[in-house]
C-alpha cells in the first residue's frame, strides 16, 4: 500500500464533469446546432411533427433517469405525470380559462403535488411494491379520466385549444419544437446539477445499497420523494407541451403503461446513468417507432419491435449503449486503463494473501 | 340505493370473480415467492391462453375447458423455460427492477404477436352449457362463471395441497422463505425455482381457458388486468398464496357490489383505494407473508 | 459521561429472542470492545443501536439525547457512525463520491453544493490520505481489493465526522498487515477523542486494542471489565467453551 501522498490526483478528476476532450465538445455542438436548424432543414409538415415527438421524447426519458437512474428505482408509470400535467394544463385552457403560460404552470405544479403525495405511498414499501405503484398510477388515473367526462371529455377526449391564435399547422411545430427543446435543455442542466451534487451523490448511493446509504446519514426517504416529484414535474411540462401542440388528449394514449415503457426502454438503450444516454435512446427510438407505426401501423409490428427491444438491452446491455462505446473507445487508449488493471491485480493479491 | 337483490346479485358475481382472480393472483404471488420477480407478463400469457384455446377450439372443435390438457403443461415447461433460460440471466442486484422490464418485454411481444396473428378484435367462445344460470334463492348464478370458480378453487386446493404436503411443496415454501439455508439443506433451488415458475405460469393456462367461455377478449385486454392483480397480490401480502387468496375474493367481492351499486369506474378504484391504504397501513400486507417487509 | 447508554433492549424475530433485556453503557472516550459466541446477539444489538430495526421494548440514548425509534440518518447525524460486517461500499460510485455521500447535516445548502464543493473534497482526501486511498479518489469503489474497500468504508464513515463509531468486524477476512493498520488507525482516532464499540471474532485484536470489554451471551451482557480481567473470567469460559 503506497504511504505516498505526493501522487494526489488532482480531486476534479474524481468527479462527473461535461466531457472534456475536445472533439467530442465539437461534436456536441454541432448536434445542438443541427437540432435547432432542424425545423427549417426539415420544412415539411410531417418531419417536423415527428421532430417535435422526438425532442419530447428525449425530454421524457431524461426525466424518467433522474429517478430511474440515479436511484435504480424503475417506474413503469410516468404515463401518469405526463397525462395529468397534459389534462392538468387542458383543463385549465379549457374549463377555467387560463392564459396558456398560467395553465402550463398549473399543470407543473398539480403533478409535483401528486408525485410527491404518491411518492411517499410508493418509496415506503422498497424494489417490488414501488414498480407496483407506478402501474397502478396510470391505470387508475386512465379510469378517471375516462369517467369524470364532464372534466376531461372522456374517451372522446379533450380539444385544447392552440396556444397562438391563427398559427399554420407547420409554424405552430416549428414553435413547439423549439419550446421542447428548452424544456429538453432545462432538463439536462438539472440532471448535471444533480449529477454533480452531494444529493446526487447520495441518489446513487441509494441505488447501491440504501441500507447503507441510510446508516451514513442520508434521508433516504425525502431524497427519493424529492427525486421523484422533480422528474415527475419535468415529465408534467412535457405533458403540458403536448396537450397545447398536439391540442387533442386521448386517455387511452396519454395514461398508456406502453408510452412509460417507452421513457425506460430509451433511457436504459441509451445509458440511464450518463447525461446524454436517455436522449440518444430518445432519438434512436422515437424515429424508428414513428416509421414502423406509419408504414405499419395496422399490423401492431410497432408494438413487436419495441418488446424485442427493450428484451434485447434488458438482457444484453442494462447499462446502455454508452459504456459499450466506451469500452470500445479505451481499447485505443491505453494509458487511461491502468489503474483498472493495476487494482485488479492488488484485488487478486489480497484475495490470494487473505486465504 | 339499489336494491337487495341486486346486491345480493353482485355479491354472488363478486365471490364468483374472485376466485378467478385468486387462480391468477397464485400464479402472480408463486413468481414472486420463488424469485421475488413481479411478473407482469401474467396476464399477456393469459390472453395468450385464451386465443390458443379459441382457435383449438375453432379447428378441432374441442370443448374449451378440455384445451386445458394441452395448454397446462405447454405453458408449465414454458414457464421452467422463462425461468432457466431468462430470467436467471439477470445479475442478483438488479433482480428486482430488471425482472419487471424483461417480463414487460414478453408482454408486449405476445399482445404484439396476438394482434399480429389473429389482429386486434373481439373473440369470444360459446358453448351451450355456459349461457345459462343456476336459480337459487332469486340468485342468478351464470353456469360459466360457477364453472370457472369451480376449476379456480380446485386449482388454488391442488397448488396448497402440493406446497404443504409434498416434498416438492416443502422444498418450495424451503426456497421461498430462504434461498441461501435451502441450498445448504441439499435443495437444488434452481430447479425448484424453475418448478415454482412453471406452476404459476400454468394457473395462466388453466386461466385461459376459463377466461375464454366467460368474458370477450382481444390482445390488449391484458392491461386492464395487470393493476387488479398487482394490487390484490400487494393487499395479500407479497408472496403469500393464502394471503392472495383472500383478498382476491374480498376485491372481487367490493368491485361486483361496487358496480351495482355506484359503477364500473368506482369499481375498478376499489383495487388502488385498497392498494394505497394497504401500503400506508400496512406495508406488508394484511394477510400475509413476512416476505413483504423486506420488499 | 457516557456517549451510548442502552436499557432493558429486547427483540425477538418469531419465537428467537435475539436480544434479551440488555443493558449497554459506553464511557466517552474509550475503545470499547463487544465479544461473545455466534449468535449472541451482538449485530442485532448494533441494528437496535443505530435504528435500522427497532426493538420490542427498551430504550437508547446517545450522548443525552434520547434516540430510541429514531431513523438510521437521524442518528447518523446525531453523531454514531458504523461500519458493516461484510464490508459494504457503493461499487459503481468513485470513490470520491463514496466519501461525499455521508452527511453530517442535512443541510439545503450543502446537499446541492456541488461535489466540487473545495472545501468538502479537501475534508474527503484529508481522510482519505490519512487511510491511504487519496491516490485512487476518480477509481470506482468496484474496482478496489478488498482491504482497500474496508477501509475507504471506515473513511466514509469518518467524514460525517462521528464521536462513537461501530464497526462490526473490522479485522474480518483481511490480511494481517491490514489488521495491525486498521489497529492502529482507531488507536489514532481514540486519541482524538472518539469512541468506539467494536465487535470482533479475532482475539488477539480485541485483547490488544480494547480497553474495556462486554462479553455477550444469549442476548444479554453477562461480563464487563478490562482485557485481562475477561480473560480470566470463568462466565466466559463457560459462554465461549460451553462447559
Amino acid at each position: 500500500m503506497p504511504n505516498a501522498s505526493s501522487v494526489r490526483s488532482p480531486a476534479p478528476t474524481a468527479l462527473p464533469h461535461l466531457p472534456r476532450s475536445v472533439p467530442l465538445r465539437i461534436g456536441l455542438g454541432l448536434l445542438l446546432v443541427l437540432l435547432l436548424a432542424y425545423p427549417w432543414i426539415a420544412p415539411g409538415g410531417y418531419l417536423r411533427y415527428a421532430g417535435v415527438l422526438v425532442v419530447m421524447y428525449a425530454v421524457l426519458s431524461t426525466s424518467w433517469s433522474m429517478v430511474g437512474g440515479f436511484t435504480g428505482y424503475v417506474s413503469l408509470g410516468h404515463a401518469a405525470f405526463f397525462g395529468l400535467g397534459a389534462y392538468a394544463t387542458g383543463i385549465g385552457v379549457v374549463t377555467l380559462g387560463l392564459p396558456h403560460a398560467a395553465a402550463f404552470v398549473l399543470g407543473v405544479l398539480v403533478v409535483a403535488v401528486f408525485a410527491a403525495v404518491a411518492g411517499l405511498a410508493a418509496v415506503r414499501a422498497r424494489g417490488a411494491s414501488f414498480v407496483i405503484v407506478t402501474i397502478a398510477m396510470v391505470t387508475m388515473l386512465s379510469l378517471l379520466a375516462q369517467d369524470m367526462t364532464w372534466l376531461t371529455g372522456g374517451s372522446a377526449g379533450l380539444q385544447v385549444p392552440g396556444a397562438v391564435a391563427g398559427i399554420s399547422r407547420t409554424g405552430n411545430h416549428a414553435l413547439f419544437f423549439y419550446l421542447f427543446t428548452v424544456l429538453l435543455l432545462f432538463a439536462l442542466l438539472t440532471w448535471w446539477f444533480i449529477d454533480r451534487s452531494r444529493y446526487g451523490a447520495g441518489l446513487k448511493a441509494i441505488r447501491e445499497d440504501e441500507e447503507k446509504a441510510e446508516a451514513l446519514g442520508v434521508p433516504t426517504t425525502a431524497y427519493k420523494v424529492a427525486a421523484l416529484t422533480v422528474s415527475a414535474a419535468f415529465t408534467g411540462a412535457a405533458g403540458g407541451l403536448y396537450a397545447m401542440w398536439f391540442g387533442n388528449l386521448d386517455p387511452i394514449f396519454v395514461f398508456s403503461l406502453v408510452l412509460g415503457s417507452s421513457m425506460v426502454l430509451m433511457a436504459l438503450l441509451g445509458g440511464s446513468r450518463y447525461l446524454l444516454g436517455p436522449t440518444l435512446g430518445a432519438f434512436v427510438v422515437a424515429p424508428a417507432n414513428e416509421y414502423f407505426l406509419t408504414q405499419h401501423g395496422e399490423s401492431q409490428l410497432h408494438i413487436i419491435l419495441s418488446g424485442a427491444l427493450l428484451f434485447v438491452v434488458v438482457l444484453f446491455m442494462p447499462e446502455g449503449v454508452i459504456p459499450a462505446v466506451q469500452r470500445a473507445l479505451r481499447r485505443f487508449r491505453p494509458q487511461s486503463a491502468s489503474i483498472r488493471e493495476q487494482t485488479q491485480q492488488e484485488l487478486h493479491e489480497s484475495r490470494g494473501a487473505a486465504t | 340505493m339499489p336494491s337487495l337483490s341486486l346486491l345480493a346479485q353482485g355479491l354472488a358475481l363478486g365471490v364468483l370473480t374472485g376466485g378467478v382472480y385468486a387462480l391468477l393472483a397464485s400464479g402472480l404471488t408463486l413468481y414472486f415467492g420463488v424469485m421475488r420477480v413481479v411478473m407482469v407478463a401474467h396476464p399477456a400469457f393469459l390472453f395468450l391462453a385464451a386465443y390458443i384455446t379459441y382457435f383449438l377450439h375453432a379447428v378441432t372443435g374441442m370443448d374449451p375447458l378440455l384445451t386445458a390438457v394441452i395448454t397446462v403443461p405447454l405453458f408449465f415447461l414454458l414457464g421452467v423455460g422463462i425461468q432457466r433460460v431468462l430470467v436467471a440471466r439477470i445479475p442478483q442486484e438488479s433482480l428486482a427492477m430488471m425482472s419487471v422490464l424483461l417480463t414487460f418485454s414478453l408482454a408486449l411481444l405476445i399482445e404484439g404477436g396476438l394482434g399480429y396473428v389473429a389482429t386486434g378484435s373481439y373473440r369470444s367462445i360459446t358453448v351451450d352449457y355456459a349461457t345459462t344460470s343456476l336459480h337459487l334463492f332469486g340468485v342468478a348464478f351464470p353456469y360459466d362463471r360457477l364453472i370457472g370458480f369451480g376449476l379456480a378453487a380446485a386449482t388454488f386446493i391442488a397448488i396448497f395441497a402440493v406446497l404443504r404436503l409434498t416434498r416438492l411443496g416443502k422444498a418450495l415454501r424451503a426456497t421461498i422463505q430462504h434461498p441461501d439455508a435451502a441450498r445448504l439443506v441439499g435443495i437444488d433451488t434452481a430447479k425448484v425455482t424453475g418448478i415454482g415458475f412453471g406452476i404459476g405460469l400454468a394457473t395462466a393456462a388453466l386461466g385461459g381457458a376459463v377466461l375464454s367461455i366467460i368474458d370477450p377478449f382481444f390482445p390488449a385486454a391484458h392491461w386492464d388486468y395487470i393493476g387488479k392483480l398487482m394490487a390484490i397480490i400487494v393487499v395479500g401480502g407479497l408472496g403469500s398464496v393464502r394471503g392472495a387468496a383472500i383478498a382476491a375474493l374480498i376485491l372481487g367481492t367490493i368491485e361486483a357490489v361496487v358496480q351495482v351499486s355506484g359503477g364500473a369506474t368506482e369499481a375498478g378504484l376499489m383495487f388502488y383505494a385498497f392498494l394505497f391504504a394497504t401500503l400506508l397501513l400496512r406495508p406488508q400486507g394484511f394477510f400475509g407473508g413476512r416476505l413483504a417487509e423486506r420488499f | 459521561m457516557s456517549t451510548l447508554s442502552a436499557k432493558g433492549l429486547r427483540k425477538s424475530f418469531g419465537g428467537v429472542v435475539a436480544v434479551d433485556g440488555a443493558d449497554l453503557d459506553l464511557h466517552e472516550g474509550r475503545i470499547n470492545g463487544l465479544i461473545g459466541p455466534n449468535g449472541s446477539g451482538k449485530t442485532t444489538l448494533f441494528n437496535i443501536v443505530t435504528g435500522m430495526i427497532k426493538a420490542d421494548s427498551g430504550t437508547v440514548r446517545l450522548g443525552g439525547t434520547e434516540v430510541t425509534g429514531w431513523s438510521p440518518h437521524r442518528i447518523a447525524h446525531a453523531g454514531l457512525g458504523r461500519t458493516f460486517q461484510l464490508c459494504r461500499v457503493f461499487p459503481r460510485l468513485t470513490v470520491m463520491e463514496n466519501m461525499l455521500v455521508s452527511l453530517r447535516r442535512p443541510r439545503l445548502r450543502d446537499i446541492l453544493g456541488g461535489l466540487t464543493s473545495k472545501a468538502d473534497v479537501e475534508v474527503a482526501m484529508g481522510w482519505l490520505e490519512r487511510v491511504g486511498l487519496d491516490h485512487l479518489a476518480g477509481t470506482d469503489a468496484r474496482d478496489l481489493s478488498y482491504g482497500q474497500q474496508k477501509l475507504l468504508e471506515l473513511a466514509a464513515v469518518l467524514m460525517a465526522d462521528p464521536q462513537l463509531i461501530l464497526l462490526d468486524e473490522p479485522a474480518g477476512g483481511v490480511n494481517p498487515a491490514l489488521i495491525d493498520r486498521i489497529g492502529d488507525l482507531v488507536r489514532d482516532l481514540n486519541a482524538e477523542g472518539r469512541t468506539f464499540l467494536i465487535v470482533e471474532h479475532n482475539m488477539a485484536m480485541v485483547m490488544s486494542l480494547c480497553q474495556h470489554i462486554i462479553v455477550f451471551d444469549r442476548g444479554r451482557p453477562i461480563a464487563a471489565g478490562p482485557p485481562a480481567e475477561i480473560q480470566s473470567d470463568p462466565r466466559v469460559l463457560e459462554a465461549y467453551l460451553g462447559v
